[in-house]
């Protein structure tokens, strides 16, 4: 039996849709497993492993609450992560606007410096920083978790960001705004900013999860329960041995990560959409 | 303008002086960068040179005496201490396990998910989806995977025959397994750039390669290959140094074990400075890691340009 | 106005001749490891207490989880934010001391009125003395104890450690018997090291013990004891038990005891309080005997006041009240006494509500005879170093006697 092109085609599609179900397993199912042993007794999560717990255990997304402030916790990370998003957005779009359009001694030089920092991990200047943390009296505080990735690596991998969009776009609507007497604020604000969102939205989207993630940094600025951001908070469902507690790990785990599923999945073509114009190609 | 030109350099009275549209346009350049410099000096810069000068002094956090000691600490990570060498043989084993298998799958994902077709929406989401999740999360679950025997992994090798090893347990298995979660954590984010950079390639170039009968691996060797060739290189920067700044998921994953076997640079700076307290020693180290990163990168660019040429 | 207040307070309280002039501040921090709200309960019942001698002084006590504990307080130290007060365990101890971040305390304590200092005894404080100043007052001096599955053990039809303690057969033989025995019949796991932990951040609770009932000693004077005769033989055994016998919870398995995975493991009292939730019958007995005899290992934790917090002088008079003869009594319940006189007391045999009486006199009997675990200066660094080659050790086809002679190359120049 020949097949017409036709039925080749569907084939191949199979084969490939197969190929690429198994190649997502290992994406798809930690997440499975662990909003699962979210809803499990400590004990039957070392038990037999089931995907389907034998007793669905629903207090536990309650306990979460009660063992440590994880709501005011959760609060941090959002807060930290929006405040982060804001000052990164305003702060880097003005670098970078200035970088792509303005001509002005020492634009070579500064490109140079804010490329090299580019290079440089947070562990190298930890240590420093750590000092001067304290020497503003910013030790176990929010601070530390806003200015250092706004004026660190990530802010200046933003500002190139939003430099290469700046070059990209054309130059005539700003030449015009030039014309009716906008200053080079104004021009800023109501011309480029607003030509430029798919790029805002890719910084946005980039910086976000860059502080949702932050792990180092509040390890070392932040001691106070109460302060502690979601990554530090999840580690931290242990007895009063230090034990971890599973059960409560993974269910608070599954409360930190499925929120922010759910809204990746319903932006989720904006996202790539936002990527794709952004130019972040580079 | 002209008026302004004679007039430069001209004394003018207690008021601020007219500038050239040139000066006024620096100025405003200034103010525009003024927040990105001032923090970069004061927290990049400045802790940067502070790095250089706590490399050369011997300085314990904890009792916070330090003493100026040149070039010892260097010396010692060199060349006294066997450690620092096995260290950096594994943040290299790291980053070059890591780039190529997340850059070969990001691209080859992205080959899979740039065209539309049905659930297209739903892989990408998929392969997209451990990006959005918090390291610690994720690390916290893979260790439970990852278990000897009750482990989820080894059971399911079980199931095709093979007999799965003590992953975490094993330096060398460890370290692949870092690698490979830490690749399924993090490749999403890099075939998103990749669809972009495909989606922005024009159809007719591939048409006229078709027409003229390329195979499909032709196609992509000689036109898309090369016309990915930035998004490539940008990608590849990101990812390097990235593998090498990689704490928390070591942190939570091995804690740098077994048998040192994942322990990695930035982990080992961590434990100098903050555990054992060597601030001027985890200071060498974060220089010598910087200058590492550096010439990785200046190395890379310099090559691909010559390539383009 | 406050301010008068306050002196009118403090002369009140010179007039009972207790404290200083200087103890006029609002609130005391205090951190600590433990989030129990039973724990939490006491320690504020006793700050509350200390209110009847210095009306105006608050204490906050503030968890910070014990897997981090030692690494944050030293983030807060470093940082410029000390507590004033806090807990701290015994492998931190010599490193804090040498640093003089840890405030002497022995005037404070030996001028404090009904105090008895000598009360304490002598081997507790070990660690936390030196000449006459005095650095830390245990709080906790809790012996490591087997605990037990008793429906294992009768569903294995073997006797329980108790049985075979009070019959004088508990030793390092029977205990890799009855473990290998319970693997073979209920095919739960026999023995499972303290907390799971035992390969990594419990290295030392897992070796130490074995150790110790063959006669040797992780270190000592400087001088490492890894590749001793007796320890070698002792960890010679437990790799049997773990990969011959497959009874002790091997390497990256979770066999938790207080699940019901394992029929025995090793820990403190205090982790009675996990029991009643666990289902099924359980008791407390002695580390089995070696060939050295019995020689319990002891885990300690103690009180201590930092030298930078800015209320030190009253932090010291804190630590007076908390650890006087009532409260430490009030303490026992959760913690372990070194004072003589309360561990003495039948008050402290009856303290614990999960424990018998003749189980507690187990533990009794193990803080005066116990030895503290092992410390030092340069605890983190030596343990660092230990941890790859005991991950070695603990591999089917190790050579015990090697692995050993390994970790005593790596640690020696530390010590």
């Amino acid at each position: 039996m020949t097949l017409t092109v036709r039925q080749a085609r569907i084939i191949a599609r199979i084969c490939w849709t197969v190929a690429l179900l198994v190649v997502a397993v290992p994406f798809v199912f930690p997440f499975l497993w662990m909003v699962s042993s979210g809803f499990k007794s400590a004990t039957e999560i070392f038990g037999q492993p089931s995907l389907i717990p034998r007793v669905w255990r629903w207090q536990n997304y309650l306990e979460v609450f009660e063992y440590q402030p994880f709501a005011r916790q959760y609060f941090n990370s959002l807060y930290i992560a929006v405040a982060v998003t804001g000052l990164t957005l305003v702060i880097s779009s003005l670098a970078g606007y200035a970088l792509a359009r303005m001509r002005f001694a020492g634009a070579g030089l500064l490109m140079l410096f804010l490329l090299s920092a580019l290079m440089v991990p947070e562990e190298v200047t930890i240590i420093p920083n750590f000092f001067l943390i304290r020497w503003m009296g910013l030790m176990d505080t929010h601070a530390p978790l806003i200015l250092l990735p706004v004026f660190g690596s990530h802010g200046v991998m933003a500002t190139f960001l939003m430099r290469q969009y700046f070059l990209a776009i054309p130059k005539e609507l700003e030449e015009a705004g030039k014309m009716d007497g906008l200053s080079p604020f104004g021009i800023w604000w109501r011309i480029a900013l607003p030509m430029s969102r798919p790029a805002l939205a890719a910084v946005s989207i980039i910086t976000f999860l860059f502080s949702w993630n932050l792990f180092l940094e509040p390890l070392v600025f932040i001691s106070s329960l109460e302060k502690f951001t979601l990554p530090l908070a999840l580690s931290n469902f242990t007895d009063s041995y230090g034990l971890p507690l599973w059960h409560l790990q993974l269910a608070a785990t599954s409360l930190a990560v499925v929120p922010i599923l759910i809204v990746y999945l319903i932006a989720q073509r904006q996202i790539i959409e936002s990527f794709a114009l952004s130019g972040v190609k580079g | 303008m002209a008026d302004a030109l004679t007039e430069k350099g001209s004394a003018r009275s207690w008021r601020a002086p007219r500038l050239t549209l040139r000066q006024r346009e620096a100025i405003e350049a200034w103010l525009f960068v003024s927040p990105t410099v001032a923090g970069f000096l004061l927290f990049f810069l400045g802790p940067l040179a502070a790095v250089v000068y706590f490399s050369l002094t011997e300085w314990n956090l904890l009792t916070q005496q330090a003493t100026f000691v040149g070039v010892k600490n260097y010396v010692d990570a060199l060349s006294h201490n066997p450690d620092f060498w096995h260290v950096l043989r594994n943040s290299f084993v790291f980053a070059m396990g890591l780039v190529p298998l997340n850059m070969a799958l990001a691209l080859s994902l992205a080959l899979a998910l740039s065209r539309p077709f049905r659930g297209v929406i739903f892989f990408r989401t998929v392969f997209f989806a451990p990006v959005v999740t918090s390291a610690v999360a994720w690390a916290i679950v893979w260790r439970f995977l990852l278990q000897g025997e009750g482990g989820a992994v080894n059971q399911m090798l079980a199931l095709v025959g093979i007999d799965g090893p003590n992953w975490l347990r094993e330096p060398d298995w460890a370290m692949v397994a870092v690698i490979v979660t830490r690749v399924i954590k993090m490749v999403g984010l890099n075939m998103i750039l990749y669809i972009a950079a495909l989606q922005a390639i024009p159809r007719d170039y591939e048409a006229a390669a078709r027409l003229e009968g390329a195979s499909n691996w032709q196609i992509f060797r000689m036109v898309i290959w090369p016309l990915l060739a930035p998004t490539t290189l940008v990608i590849f920067v990101i990812t390097m140094i990235g593998s090498f700044k990689v704490f928390d998921h070591i942190y939570l994953m091995t804690g740098g074990g077994p048998e040192n076997g994942t322990l990695v640079l930035a982990f080992y700076i961590y434990e100098q400075g903050f555990k054992f307290f060597n601030v001027g020693y985890a200071s060498a180290l974060a220089m010598i890691m910087f200058v590492i990163v550096l010439v990785l990168t200046v190395v890379q660019m310099t090559l691909r340009r010559r390539d383009m040429q | 106005m406050k301010h008068r207040m306050r002196t009118l307070t403090a002369s009140t309280v010179l007039a009972l001749g207790l404290v200083s002039g200087q103890a006029l501040a609002e609130e005391l921090r205090f951190t600590v490891w433990t989030g129990s709200e039973a724990h939490l309960k006491m320690l504020n019942e006793i700050a509350e207490s200390f209110k009847a001698t210095h009306p105006d002084v608050t204490v906050r006590f503030e968890t910070i989880p014990a897997a981090d504990y030692t690494q944050k307080l030293t983030f807060q130290l470093a940082g410029g934010n000390p507590p004033d007060l806090g807990w701290m365990m015994e492998d931190a101890a010599p490193t804090f001391a040498a640093a003089g971040v840890l405030m002497d305390l022995g005037s404070t304590l030996r001028s404090a009125e009904g105090y008895d200092f000598a009360d304490y005894s002598e081997p507790a404080l070990g660690l936390w003395v030196d000449g006459e100043a005095v650095y830390g007052v245990p709080f906790s001096t809790s012996p490591f104890m087997i605990y037990f599955n008793k429906t294992l053990f009768d569903e294995a039809g073997l006797e329980d450690p108790l049985q075979l303690a009070a019959a004088g057969k508990w030793n390092m033989d029977t205990f890799q018997d009855v473990a290998k025995t319970i693997k073979e019949k209920t095919g739960k796991w026999g023995f499972e090291f303290k907390d799971g932990q035992g390969y990594d951040s419990r290295i030392m609770h897992a070796l130490m013990p074995p150790i110790r009932a063959y006669g040797g000693d992780v270190w000592a004077n400087g001088e490492c004891g890894f590749d001793k005769p007796e320890a070698i033989a002792a960890v010679q055994q437990l790799h049997d038990m773990v990969f011959k016998d497959k009874s002790i919870v091997p390497p990256g398995e979770q066999g938790d005891y207080f699940s019901g995975s394992s029929a025995m493991t090793i820990n403190q009292i205090s982790r009675a309080s996990k029991m009643p939730e666990a289902g099924f019958d359980w008791g407390i007995a002695p580390l089995p005997s070696g060939p050295a005899g019995e020689s319990p290992v002891i885990g300690q934790a103690a009180i201590v006041v930092f030298e930078r917090g800015v209320q030190k002088e009253l932090a010291a008079e804190f630590v007076a009240h908390m650890t006087n003869k009532e409260n430490v009594a009030k303490m026992a319940q959760f913690f372990p006494p070194a004072r003589k006189s309360v561990l003495d007391s039948e008050a402290f045999t009856s303290a614990n509500s999960l424990i018998p009486a003749e189980q507690m006199a187990y533990v009794s009997d193990a803080i005066a005879k116990g030895k503290v675990l092992p410390s030092h200066e340069k605890s983190p660094q030596i343990l660092a170093a230990m941890a790859p080659k005991v991950d070695a050790l603990w591999k089917a086809d190790a050579n015990v006697e090697q692995a050993l002679a390994d970790v005593c190359a790596a640690i020696e120049p530390l010590l």
